[in-house]
């Protein structure tokens, strides 16, 4: 024991050790990660309870809603919650409902949503199922009935493919969305102005904030903020309108059905089609009709097997908003711009004389290939403005022929092009930014594409020796390769109409909050111009007003009292192997042809000649707008192109 | 000598006049702080606070108790329990057989361990006693070695002597208990001069004894998944993970100057499971930060310090001992404790001396303090 004290110091020197050893640790927690911890600690105390914004209402210009909301008592599932003995609680939920027990379980069997994601299995359900499953809790494990507010359509499937509609949010938007104030449970814009105005229409969730400690108990609530409503769009859209150019839309298509194809050899199809009101001054879109359509209610109370393989799976493809998600041969509708672009590039002027064979032949060119005019007469010369009124081929063949023959000369400098140019400035091949999902672009075609294109998706080359003098003769009477919407044409045609400004199609007036604050408008609506003097566009309006009296469109507007309301406008008919042809007529209509007002465009899918298929509707579109009484013109013949 | 001042010399060695009065400050001080501590955790629960009450009470309590233990082991001479070391070891091992026969010992709720005695609705614990215990027959076993440095045979007696209560008090199980018996015994072997060879073997021999219980199953699954979760934490289940995942957020949130008492949201909304017994600490570190923290750990050092003093000022190799072994408890346990709380040691159920909630452990440091003061008292007489 004599060691004792140096051997305690050896047992003080231990005890140092320990100190040091819980000092450093304590200073590495509490001085240099300390930040980390307070807000590990904020993280598990805070919890925050959530209550949904009503979504933004839908109105027409003189503010009709066209899609408000209304409540609705929502039977969900949790899958992860019904427990081992599912089968029977769908089963009970099945009688209570009265809906068939495979619908409830197709309804669940998705994998858009997560196992824990409350599924929405019934809508519109009575406070008497609410009050049973409540008071039988055990009995429906995993089921809930909440009240919510859905959409409600008071109109119907007016505007269906403009308004668009919502849907429970999927597994993986949820992902991107929970930052954003999205819960499991919210819906989504889904298509249409829904989808593209979801960012205004969803507004501001409400926010409880709750301390809680660890058994979840609430210790105190911090702040309330309540939801805020989604701001309501204010579209360009007239009811009045819209209602209209559906209504012709549908009776043209039924009328059309029951006419011959031009060969006579079977009826035509008719199968869809697009109308399209727009004021011409400013881009503003008074009226979209897409047909075939659907209803938007459907998907409010959840799409039955028959509406769901419908509307995804039929090959009319009714989801398809055929103004602005599909490209198609515009035929002689084209005619007025590329006469424009001949203009520009010198091929054409207006006192110059053109001659419209029955034939025409690329100069030079040894193919055989020959292009035929739409009669086998030879018409003689004639003024571009009478070119256009009764749509001669053969004069557009040949400023295409000196297109093509410009861009080999000046293949090495970026101004050959000049057709390709002149259409990109009309807004064609490229998307109009119109305030809707999914617009697509449409073709020009121009020398990379003649490379690239195809026979089929992987066949041989469509153009073997690359870019011919066919595709300029072609594309300048909007036949074969080149596509447009309806949308791209009734924008070119409105810059003609307007003086030279391409404006952009636009549904959307103002938005405003629920204050009554306008927080957005459209800006810049028509800050791009097309290169062309008024004089020039006043002669292609005038020579599509001499199409309505004297033209291609003279027998379809046979009786219209043009001294009330001036109409120009111009048919196509589009040929489209091996479908029925294209059926187009893009007017316009106003006081005079200085300032037309409207352009109204009409398209018939399978819908034969433009003056006997599209022009009709556009016709009585126009009585509608302007309140004439509905005539018909005379019954016209084949030839028109 | 006169009588005078023989009287005078003998007053002056009386052993009242001798009293470690900073030792006693500093124990009512961590006491003190122990039932802030335990006020805080029950102060914003809500439901609880009737159920708390009774607790920061029943704690009072024992301190008053622990007090009068004080009083009452101190008036006793320290060489009294030399005496008795023989009747006192034995008897704790009888109460570690005895608390594992059912009927007589209480299981606890998890049904898992059987560590204690009920009477009366009191609890105790024969294993927190059995520490003390331990400590006055190995001083008694060492003190009487004659040779400069205890030769092998004598570590190997004072090894016998620790390992019985170590192995039953292991089997309750309460693996804790066993780890600061065993540093009792290694620190009390230090200071009894233990060559450092012996020191060495001991140490390979434990270790492999270590071993040997892993790989006979001896340890129960929840303590061998505390380890794992202690090494490896990442990889480690939710369950396992909690208590320090909770734990080190509590004190890593309380920053350089704590999140203020009553503010802590760990603490106060009762995050940290066992925050009151094995968890006291946390309290502590989330309310009062690093410089709470580190208050805590000056009151242990000023306790280790005095009990290091008094082992060297003791009148004999038994007083030196004995205060070396308590000293060695102290120590072991405050850094087991604490350590595990803040990550740098596996969790094991010690309790920290003076905070932790339960009678048996706060009345058992108090003896200690107590039989620490009756060594001071008489080291000069």
């Amino acid at each position: 024991m004599d060691k004792a004290s140096s051997r305690l110091k050896v047992l003080a020197l231990l005890v140092v050790l320990m100190f040091v050893a819980l000092s450093t640790r304590l200073w590495f927690l509490q001085v240099l990660a300390t930040t980390k911890f307070q807000q590990e600690a904020a993280n598990n105390s805070v919890r925050f309870a959530y209550s949904e914004p009503v979504r933004g209402l839908i109105l027409d210009d003189r503010g009709h809603p066209l899609v408000k909301n209304q409540e609705s008592l929502e039977v969900r599932i949790t899958r992860d919650d019904l427990g081992s003995d599912g089968e029977a609680v769908i089963l009970r939920l099945s009688k209570l409902l009265k809906i068939p027990v495979h619908v409830i379980v197709q309804r669940l069997q998705t994998n858009q949503y997560y196992s824990y994601q409350p599924i929405p299995v019934a809508e519109f359900v009575s406070p008497r199922v609410r009050d049973y499953i409540g008071e039988y809790r055990d009995l429906f494990p995993g089921v809930e009935v909440v009240p919510t507010s859905v959409r409600e359509y008071p109109y119907g499937r007016t505007a269906a493919h403009v308004l668009g509609y919502d849907g429970l949010i999927h597994a993986d938007e949820y992902d991107k969305l929970k930052d954003k104030g999205y819960e499991q449970t919210d819906v989504i814009g889904r298509t249409g102005l829904e989808q593209v105005y979801e960012h205004y229409l969803r507004g501001t969730q409400g926010v409880q904030k709750f301390i809680v400690n660890s058994n979840g108990e609430t210790i105190r609530a911090l702040g309330v903020r309540a939801p805020t409503a989604g701001d309501d769009l204010h579209l360009t859209l007239d009811l009045r309108m819209q209602r209209a150019a559906e209504r012709q839309l549908y009776d043209g298509l039924l009328r059309i059905r029951g006419t011959p194809t031009s060969d006579r050899s079977a009826l035509l199809k008719a199968n869809a089609g697009a109308v399209i009101v727009m004021d011409a001054q400013t881009g503003a879109i008074r009226a979209m009709a897409s047909y075939p359509s659907y209803d938007p209610r459907w998907f409010v109370s959840g799409l039955t097997k028959g509406e769901s393989s419908y509307y995804y799976d039929s090959p009319s493809a009714p989801a398809l908003n055929r103004a602005i998600q599909l490209g198609y041969v515009p035929g002689s509708t084209f005619k007025s711009v590329t006469g424009l672009a001949a203009m520009k590039e010198g091929f054409a002027s207006m006192g110059g004389y053109y001659s419209c064979p029955a034939e025409y032949t690329h100069p030079g060119d040894t193919s055989g290939t020959v292009f035929h005019n739409w009669t086998t007469a030879d018409i003689g010369a004639m003024t571009l403005s009478h070119a256009i009124e009764i749509s001669c081929d053969t004069v557009f063949d040949a400023f295409g022929s000196q297109f093509y023959d410009h861009y080999v000369q000046n293949q090495l400098n970026d101004s050959g092009l000049l057709l390709q140019n002149d259409l990109h400035q009309f807004g064609f091949g490229e998307t109009t930014g119109v305030d809707l999902p999914a617009e697509t672009a449409g073709l020009v075609p121009d020398p990379t594409w003649a490379e690239q294109a195809r026979i089929g998706t992987d066949g041989p080359k469509l153009f073997p020796d690359g870019f011919v003098p066919g595709i300029d003769i072609l594309t300048m009477i909007g036949s074969s390769y080149v596509q447009v919407t309806p949308l791209q044409l009734a924008q070119a045609y409105g810059a003609i109409a307007n003086g030279g400004h391409l404006c952009r199609p636009h549904l959307v007036d103002k938005i405003v909050d629920p204050h009554g604050d306008t927080v957005k408008q459209p800006e810049d609506k028509c800050s791009r111009t097309i290169p062309y003097s008024p004089s020039e566009l006043a002669y292609i309006r005038a020579a599509l007003g001499s199409v309505i009296t004297g033209g291609t469109a003279s027998c379809t507007f046979a009786g219209f009292p043009t001294s009330q309301v001036w109409v120009g406008g111009k048919t196509g008919t589009a040929e489209r192997p091996p479908y029925q042809d294209t059926s187009w007529f893009v007017g316009m209509a106003g006081k005079d042809a200085n300032s037309p007002k409207y352009i109204v465009l009409a398209m018939v899918e399978q819908g034969g000649f433009g003056a006997t298929g599209a022009a009709p509707i556009v016709r009585h579109v126009i009585e509608d707008l302007y309140h004439l009484p509905e005539t018909h013109g005379g019954g016209c013949g084949g030839g028109d192109l | 000598m006169d009588m005078v001042a023989g009287r005078a010399w003998a007053d002056e060695r009386r052993p009242v006049r001798h009293i470690d009065w900073v030792l006693a400050a500093v124990v009512v001080a961590l006491t003190s702080v122990g039932l802030v501590l335990l006020h805080s955790i029950s102060a914003t629960v809500p439901d609880e606070a009737a159920f708390w009450l009774v607790r920061i009470m029943k704690q009072g309590a024992t301190a008053g108790v622990g007090l009068i233990i004080v009083v009452v082991i101190c008036s006793f001479d320290y060489r009294f329990f030399k005496v008795y070391a023989g009747f006192i070891y034995l008897a704790s091992l009888a109460a570690l057989v005895l608390v594992k026969i059912p009927g007589i010992g209480a299981t606890d709720p998890s049904g898992v361990a059987q560590r204690w005695f009920s009477i009366a609705g009191i609890q105790i614990t024969p294993s927190e006693i059995t520490k003390l215990c331990v400590i006055v027959m190995l001083a008694a076993v060492l003190s009487q070695i004659r040779t400069p440095e205890p030769t092998l045979s004598d570590v190997v007696k004072a090894l016998a002597v620790a390992v019985v209560p170590l192995v039953l008090v292991f089997i309750q199980p309460d693996i804790g208990t066993s780890i600061v018996i065993a540093a009792i015994t290694v620190g009390m072997l230090i200071v009894a001069g233990t060559r450092l060879r012996h020191l060495l073997i001991l140490s390979v021999v434990g270790v492999l004894l270590i071993g040997l219980a892993f790989q006979l199953n001896v340890i129960q699954d929840f303590q061998v998944q505390r380890l794992t979760a202690f090494l490896d934490r990442a990889n480690a289940p939710e369950d396992a993970r909690y208590n320090l995942d909770q734990s080190l957020v509590a004190v890593g949130s309380g920053g350089l100057f704590g999140r203020g008492y009553l503010q802590g949201t760990q603490t106060n909304l009762d995050y940290v499971p066992r925050q009151h017994t094995d968890f006291i600490f946390t309290a502590a570190g989330e309310q009062f930060g690093f410089v709470g923290a580190m208050f805590i750990l000056l009151l242990y050092a000023l306790i280790l310090w005095r009990a290091i003093r008094i082992a060297a000022l003791a009148k004999d190799p038994f007083g030196t001992l004995v205060a070396a072994g308590i000293a060695s408890m102290f120590a072991i346990q405050m850094f087991v404790n604490i350590g595990m709380v803040i990550g740098i040691m596996p969790i094991t159920g010690i309790p920290l001396p003076f905070l932790s909630y339960g009678g048996s452990s706060i009345l058992v440091s108090f003896a200690a303090i107590g039989m620490l003061e009756s060594i001071h008292m008489r080291r000069f007489t």
